[in-house]
């Protein structure tokens, strides 16, 4: 099992009150699968992406990747955790406007403590992936949605994670740009990568590969059900 | 006039740094404190988060610290023997450490002072690199000890440098560490000859020592080693190094005109100590080792034999003679 | 950290906050570069002193009555001659002379030209010196301060003296002291001895104070009694004091000004914890985000102090710099008047470069320390962000 979630709760507090976002959730995506969580704006599957991701930590209950408990993880194991296994694509893209798109995808490599050549070389390869390789020395704040969405997947890929999790993918590319990230977003999945989506696209409830929709709903799995 | 030592350059900015590095040690120590009462690793709540963050400010702060002491007390070293042209009848820094009581007990205290932050700093390495922080409350009982020890170090500080007296005249070098009516300086009632044997021999077995399992037996080595080379280094080699069989000195080489050539070798020797028994300590009490440590501890320890046989070797090689 | 990838990144962050750095650096370098100057300057003239102390005697006798310097009786002379290991025995003729009452004063200093000086550097001024032509006429050297003094009062070559009897002793210029002894020698007038006793109103056989070398250092000690148990009103100084009290001097002068400096620093530091507080979201989200990348705590924290150490270690090479420049090149205009006092002659004296490890080192660590410690807690809570906020 690739990923498990065993009564997962998470809550905020804002101002004295508790806001419950994700109640008793439980959940196991097998290695290589594809899963698409799906539901209306606040109904946590943000949160649980971001849960999943280790950049939050539960209010009570356990994440395991690859069987390991990553809630509790000391910063050190939970960063090299997102560092190897995890790769991140977010829903605003989050690239550092600043950087050229090669440098950019540099980035997640640099605490790695391989060298310069190395790192340039699994640069690359992420760049063929995601088909922006010809954009390497641009600035990224002077890219189209697709190309920095592209760029933000590179940038996930670099590292050549087990785990893909995209946040809202599609929330700011046109169909066009939408339709090429699904084909990516296949292209993955045959390399044997987990998926994890978490989206309100229709585009998304029926995929030509083998899938599998979650739906979310007020902080809770509504179903489970394969789509073939 | 306690004046004229306070308005030195030197000593202002000395006094200001160690209050500084104490003012931050402090907010650590309070941090420190508070995380050791409510700390609970097992524990989901916002507010352990927040202290696993302000972990990170205490390490943080400690790790400044940790490279501003040695800087510093190389600083002091620096500082007082300037201060000899002030204090009459101070040739070199140990006039003027022995100027009052305070001198030498500070100089000490600095020197355990670096050793412990050092283990801490065995101890945080491996603390940070277990999935559950299983040595986090001794690593932080240990920097409680530490800060107490800093406390005593800054009071000891200010009450050295307000003692030093410019017009009462102190001894120097030759008078501290002369050899008066016969009497032997050396430990033990050893000869000179006995103590170089022993010099030579404690270095062997350390090396011998530091990558197998007798970690006691390395550490106990390396405490009689320091003892001995320090005797080593005051009554022989050094002598070597002023070229003059009757100067005999532990500071004086620090000086411009012997190429500051003293820090190299205590140097080397301290900081050969610190690492090698703190990863010692480390493997005994919590079966942790590093391999890299023991590697440089080696070459540190060799460097600082190689340098004080080195002296000898190369008066012999031009005289002819030994001194 | 891979050195190369590291360093390429933290240059483009450098580069995209520059103006917050850039602020930062410039008020860093004119701390820098005040501190700097003034601790060349001290350390200079503490240079030039004692280089100058050097070549002084190692100890002077006079004659004191009532706490103040009487002529001294040159017959002493014979009686110092007379002790074991003192060596060198000269009387001295020197003293002030007022060019009006209350106005500017000239340090007038008596040499018996045909002595061995025990002043190495007047010895070599005398061998330079063309004794015969001097010796054509009353005629005197001056030091450069004094030289332009009398040339403003109109006097061009030569200058009339006052005696204490009432008579004019004209004395014309010889020459000017070289201009490297300007230190000393600004306000000075080198005379023979005979016309400088005229002038300051001593007898034959009166002289300011007697000089003498003794070799062995470990019997000045013992010196200073014997000198003492010779005449009830003698008076010994001899040179290692001078020496203590040239240092406290300059010590006291810096002291100060280093404590009130202190307060200065103080509110840099206050600044500065707040300029490094102030946080704004983009650098937050920037924090969360290489924190979402996989970048752990240490490796942020490292990042952010690297940063911090760019920033303090360019201001100060520049600070000092600019001070080296300003000190040794340009002669510190404005700043070394308030080292040399310029209460009498003003004196264009040109610093010697004197840059030690005491010096260099000082400055890093009143610097350096301070400014790394009052950011080190703003620099720790951005480091800490939640990788979370990334995800805003």
């Amino acid at each position: 099992m690739m990923i498990q979630i065993e009564n997962l709760y998470r809550t905020f507090h804002h101002g004295g009150n508790e806001v419950p976002v994700l109640k008793d959730i439980n959940l196991n995506i097998k290695k290589g699968e594809c899963v698409v969580l799906t539901g209306v704006s606040g109904s946590g599957k943000t949160t649980l992406l971001s849960l999943i991701a280790g950049l939050d930590k539960p209010s009570s209950g356990k994440v395991l990747i690859e069987g390991e408990p990553i809630s509790k993880l000391p910063d050190l194991f939970a960063s090299e955790l997102r560092a190897k296994k995890i790769g991140m694509i977010f829903q605003h893209f989050n690239l550092f406007e600043h950087l050229t798109v090669n440098e950019n995808v540099t980035v997640p490599l640099i605490p790695s403590g391989l060298k310069m050549k190395e790192i340039q070389t699994k640069v690359d390869a992420a760049l063929n992936l995601a088909n922006i390789r010809h954009k390497k020395e641009t600035q990224a704040g002077r890219l189209s949605g697709g190309e920095k969405q592209r760029t933000a997947i590179a940038r996930a890929l670099v590292a050549d994670p087990n785990i893909i999790l995209c946040d809202e993918p599609t929330a700011n590319l046109d169909r066009d740009n939408s339709l090429l990230f699904i084909e990516i977003v296949k292209e993955l999945h045959s390399l044997g990568k987990t998926i994890v989506i978490a989206t309100h696209d229709p585009l998304f409830d029926n995929l030509d590969f083998n899938s599998t929709i979650i739906p979310m709903l007020d902080g809770k799995i509504v179903e489970e059900f394969n789509d073939e | 006039m306690m004046n004229e030592v306070f308005l030195s350059n030197q000593v202002i900015v000395f006094l200001l740094s160690e209050s500084t590095l104490f003012s931050l040690l402090f907010i650590a120590f309070v941090v420190s404190f508070k995380i050791l009462l409510k700390w609970d690793f097992e524990s989901f709540t916002p507010y352990q988060f927040t202290l696993e963050r302000q972990a990170y400010l205490v390490s943080t702060i400690i790790y400044f610290v940790f490279i501003m002491k040695f800087i510093l007390i190389v600083y002091f070293i620096f500082t007082i023997d300037v201060l000899s042209l002030l204090v009459p009848g101070a040739m070199c820094a140990a006039g003027v450490i022995t100027a009052n009581d305070y001198g030498s007990y500070l100089l000490i205290l600095k020197l355990t002072i670096l050793f412990f932050l050092t283990l801490w700093f065995y101890v945080h390495y491996y603390d940070m690199r277990t999935k559950n922080h299983l040595w986090f409350k001794q690593k932080s009982l240990l920097f409680s000890s530490i800060f107490l020890m800093i406390l005593l170090e800054l009071i000891l500080d200010f009450s050295y440098f307000s003692h030093i007296d410019t017009q009462i005249p102190v001894n120097c070098c030759s008078t501290l560490f002369g050899q008066l009516e016969g009497a032997n300086p050396l430990p033990f009632g050893l000869s000179i000859n006995m103590l170089l044997i022993l010099f030579y021999l404690l270095y062997a077995l350390m090396i011998l020592t530091i990558k197998s399992s007798q970690t006691l037996l390395y550490i106990i080595a390396n405490i009689l080693f320091v003892y001995i080379a320090y005797y080593a280094v005051v009554y022989f080699f050094g002598t070597y190094v002023y070229q003059l069989p009757t100067h005999k000195c532990p500071f004086c080489m620090m000086q411009a005109e012997y190429f500051y050539i003293g820090y190299v070798l205590w140097g080397s020797l301290f900081l050969a100590t610190y690492m090698g028994i703190s990863n010692a300590l480390t493997t005994l009490l919590m079966g942790k080792n590093h391999t890299r440590s023991q590697i440089n501890v080696a070459y540190l320890l060799s460097l600082f034999v190689l340098l004080c046989t080195a002296y000898v070797a190369v008066y012999y090689i031009k005289n002819g003679v030994l001194l | 950290m891979n050195s190369n990838a590291f360093w390429h990144f933290l240059t483009l962050q450098l580069i995209k906050e520059r103006s917050k750095h850039l602020s930062v650096i410039f008020i860093s370098m004119m701390i820098l570069f005040l501190l700097s100057s003034v601790l060349f300057i001290s350390s200079s003239i503490r240079f030039s002193l004692e280089e100058t102390l050097k070549v002084q005697p190692d100890f002077v006798v006079s004659r004191i009555q009532g706490g103040t310097a009487v002529p001294t009786p040159v017959k002493w002379s014979d009686e110092l001659l007379d002790i074991y290991g003192v060596s060198q025995v000269t009387p001295r003729v020197y003293g002030r002379y007022f060019f009006e009452p209350k106005r500017k004063s000239f340090l007038l200093v008596g040499v018996d030209f045909m002595e061995e000086q025990s002043h190495q550097k007047l010895q070599t001024l005398i061998d330079k010196t063309d004794i015969k032509a001097f010796f054509e006429g009353k005629q005197m050297l001056v030091g450069q301060g004094v030289k332009d003094y009398l040339e403003t009062h109109f006097y061009k070559d030569a200058y009339n003296f006052l005696t204490p009897e009432g008579k004019f002793e004209k004395v014309t210029i010889f020459n000017t002291l070289p201009s490297q002894t300007n230190l000393i020698s600004n306000e000075m007038i080198v005379l023979p001895i005979d016309l400088a006793r005229k002038i300051l109103g001593y007898t034959e056989d009166e002289v300011s104070d007697i000089i003498f070398n003794v070799p062995n250092t470990d019997e000045w000690d013992m010196m200073t009694d014997k000198l003492s148990a010779l005449h009830y009103d003698i008076h010994v100084v001899n040179k290692k004091e001078v020496e203590k009290s040239y240092a406290n001097l300059y010590n006291y002068k810096g002291g100060v000004f280093l404590i009130l400096f202190l307060i200065l620093l103080f509110t840099f530091a206050l600044i500065l914890y707040q300029r490094y507080s102030m946080v704004y979201s983009t650098e937050r989200r920037h924090i969360g985000l290489l924190r979402a990348l996989g970048w752990s705590i240490n490796a942020v924290l490292r990042f952010k102090f690297t940063e911090t150490i760019v920033v303090v270690s360019v201001s100060y090479i520049l600070g000092v710099l600019f001070a080296y420049l300003y000190v040794f090149v340009l002669g510190a205009p404005l700043l070394s008047q308030i080292f040399l006092g310029g209460d009498n002659l003003t004196n264009d004296v040109h610093f010697v470069p004197v840059l030690d490890f005491s010096v260099l080192s000082s400055i890093f660590l009143i610097y350096a320390l301070p400014f790394i410690a009052s950011v080190l807690i703003p620099v720790w809570k951005v480091s800490v962000t939640d990788p979370k906020e990334a995800m805003l």
